[in-house]
């Protein structure tokens, strides 16, 4: 019972005591699953539209580093969603533990289909204490999509571009870090309907999507991560298209509960504070010896 | 007037509490079991139809389904307690946290008390002084010159915080590289305040109505802040004073009943004239500790017995554990000290270190004289009768030797 990194047992005990009062991990999705599926909705607190989402400094956190991660929440990634919303919890602890960021402050979000979801894009707020993860408690497993191989990762994408301002850009010219964890591949192109019935933005034509991710790569280190247990774990079609966007930000992780470690790991290593051995052997010295080997073979694996 | 039993360790700790304290409560009159002193710290190993669990915060009666009740002499650590209810959840207990009555008048044991406790345990280098590690001796130590946060405030969160500021401030030159969230701390305990009991002073009067209480001790006797071998004492009242006066205060009437091993131990630093090395007895559940160290072992001491024992202002009953486990012990009769041949010590005035520290300087370098020794002597030794005996580890190994709670 060390207390180096309380941050990840304050989080690991409130869950207790709040599982303790029958509230799960996934309160908010059980709250929608008990009502008529056209009623469905993005939670107050997540909802995109005419939205604006800020990573400021404070006296408190003054270098802060802008962190998204926005999980694909649809039918086809099984049950990872689920992994995710039960393991991105520790992730702030993890960062602050092994030092691979100062003041990270973390959004959390989900990914739908504008084509045939209610709630195609969840975003959340930048937080570094305890309402992160009352944020994955408030994503809605929606688990849609319309079986097009295509979700509105370009939706997400523009959301990020347009809607979002980081002090650590603003003041220092310092990129933040966008990890999209999905399946599938973007929408064809970024369709001017959805941005208007989604977010809210007058906007009257299409957009090419690499395009979009142009803009986006200019303020973001953006990395797509594809893990097994999803349905297209193994589709060349999938590993090309994301590669061709992203280059070797194009990750496979075969054990999806390794994800807080993957992403902990490339911060720290993109922040320079890490190389990717010595991430390795901090993962194994915190206990995540799975977590390292899957994390290991995904760095090895790509593309 | 019903009569309520106070469990309390005559020696250093480890002698049979918590086992103890679940065989009483196994029959099903007990309507709580009352913490009055210590904290996470107590380990309490209980084994009852094939479940083991050491108890820290929740009362050893938890496996026969009796509430515990911390009392406002507690130092309460959610943390540890919510790791604690999920063991006990493994273990097959239903929802541990709804047997939990915390009185908001308990000091809070935060993650800060923990880190300034290992800090300071490991700038003494070899001389520590046996902590566990676990904050225990900061909680209580800042609360004496500060108003430390207690479980109450956890249902106000400006206070809370404001209060948590101010011991991370406090702490900030000797923990400041080991500092985490304060916001973390406030939302855990802002869940924690949500999913026990919080009571105030009327609950103990209530419990009482409804069946006997178990006052379950921690640590023991020689280890209490005022009659323990000072330095090597635990910033805790383990000796029953706190015990018999709620008990009192209720117009009941305590029984006192003191528990000790068939040979003595000791975890940590600190004199054991009997200790032998060489003693070789089966120890499952107590290993070496990080601040701690190593498990110790000694003879069968009257001597330190009788005196804790006078320290507890005279004990009502005696429980015997290990009564199957005493291959090579013998008895102390005299200790050879550089004051000479002594058969006994005494207490001091209350509170009076400067005696306590004496003792500690004339037990550190005292030979026993040693005789044989059966366990049925016991009695006679220590001039208690033994009401209840202990022949395995399991709940079904103790014999009831008297009716415990009846006086003589």
């Amino acid at each position: 019972m060390g207390y180096g990194n309380w941050d990840n047992n304050a989080f690991q005990a409130a869950r207790t005591f709040r599982a303790s009062r029958g509230l799960d991990d996934f309160g908010y999705t059980a709250d929608m699953q008990g009502q008529e599926y056209s009623t469905w909705r993005a939670h107050p607190t997540l909802d995109p539209r005419d939205a604006l989402r800020e990573c400021r400094d404070s006296a408190e956190h003054a270098n802060s580093l802008p962190i998204a991660v926005l999980f694909d929440v649809t039918g086809s990634m099984g049950t990872v969603p689920r992994i995710m919303q039960s393991k991105l919890g520790r992730l702030h602890g993890l960062l602050r533990h092994k030092g691979y960021a100062d003041d990270p402050q973390i959004m959390f979000g989900g990914i739908g289909d504008a084509d045939s979801d209610r709630v195609p894009l969840q975003v959340g707020q930048f937080e570094s204490d305890n309402r992160m993860d009352e944020q994955l408690r408030n994503i809605l497993l929606e688990g849609g999509g319309g079986g097009q191989k295509s979700e509105s990762y370009e939706l997400a994408a523009y959301f990020m571009v347009r809607h979002v301002v980081t002090d650590a850009w603003e003041k220092r010219g310092k990129k933040g870090y966008l990890f999209l964890i999905g399946d599938e591949l973007n929408k064809p192109r970024l369709a001017a309907s959805h941005v208007r019935e989604v977010i809210g933005d007058r906007v009257s034509q299409d957009v090419a999507v690499a395009s979009v991710y142009r803009e986006l790569a200019a303020r973001w280190h953006v990395f797509y991560v594809l893990p097994k247990q999803s349905s297209y774990y193994n589709d060349p079609e999938i590993a090309a298209h994301w590669a061709t966007l992203l280059g070797e930000r194009f990750l496979r992780l075969e054990d999806p509960g390794a994800v807080c470690e993957l992403i902990a790991l490339m911060v720290g290593v993109g922040e320079g504070r890490i190389d990717v051995s010595g991430g390795l052997a901090d993962l194994r010295d915190v206990g995540s010896h799975a977590e390292a080997k899957a994390v290991r073979r995904a760095l090895a694996t790509r593309v | 007037m019903r009569e309520h039993v106070i469990v309390v360790d005559l020696g250093f700790g480890d002698a049979g509490k918590g086992a103890t304290v679940d065989w009483l409560c196994a029959n099903g009159s007990v309507s709580a079991v009352v913490r009055f002193n210590g904290g996470a710290q107590a380990a309490h190993n209980v084994v009852a139809d094939g479940r083991h669990h050491r108890f820290a915060q929740f009362g050893s009666g938890t496996f026969a389904n009796v509430p515990t009740l911390l009392s406002r002499h507690m130092l309460v650590e959610p943390i540890a307690l919510a790791a604690e209810s999920v063991a006990l959840a493994r273990l097959g207990v239903p929802d541990p946290l709804r047997l939990l009555h915390i009185d908001g008048d308990a000091l809070l044991t935060t993650p800060i008390h923990v880190a300034a406790n290992r800090a300071r345990e490991d700038a003494r280098g070899a001389a520590r002084h046996g902590s566990c590690g676990l904050g225990i001796g900061e909680t209580a130590a800042y609360a004496l010159d500060h108003r430390a946060p207690k479980v109450a405030d956890c249902q106000d969160i400006r206070l809370l915080t404001r209060l948590l500021d101010d011991l991370a401030h406090h702490y900030a030159p000797l923990i400041s590289d080991r500092v985490g969230s304060i916001t973390e701390l406030v939302g855990l305990y802002r869940e924690f305040a949500a999913a026990v009991q919080i009571v105030g002073p009327d609950a103990l009067a209530s419990f009482a109505t409804q069946g006997q209480l178990v006052f379950e001790g921690a640590q023991g006797v020689l280890l209490d802040e005022w009659r323990g071998l000072h330095p090597h004492t635990t910033w805790s009242t383990v000796e029953p004073r706190h015990a018999r006066a709620m008990i009192t205060a209720l117009g009941d009437r305590p029984y006192v009943l003191g528990v000790t091993r068939t040979y003595l131990t000791r975890h940590g630093a600190g004199p054991f004239p009997t200790e032998d090395p060489a003693l070789a007895l089966p120890e499952p559940h107590n290993t070496f500790g990080e601040y701690q160290g190593t498990f110790r072992v000694g003879h069968f001491d009257p001597i330190l017995l009788r005196y804790a024992i006078e320290a507890c202002g005279g004990i009502d009953g005696l429980s015997v554990t290990h009564f199957d486990q005493h291959t090579g012990v013998q008895s102390a009769t005299a200790y050879l000290t550089e004051n000479g041949v002594i058969d006994a010590i005494h207490c001091g005035p209350w509170q009076d270190l400067a005696h306590q520290q004496h003792l500690t300087q004339l037990l550190t370098t005292a030979r026993p004289v040693l005789e044989d020794f059966t366990p049925d002597t016991i009695a006679t030794h220590l001039g208690v009768p033994v009401v209840l005996t202990a022949h395995g580890p399991d709940r079904a190994h103790r014999v009831p030797t008297a009716l415990v709670g009846t006086a003589g």
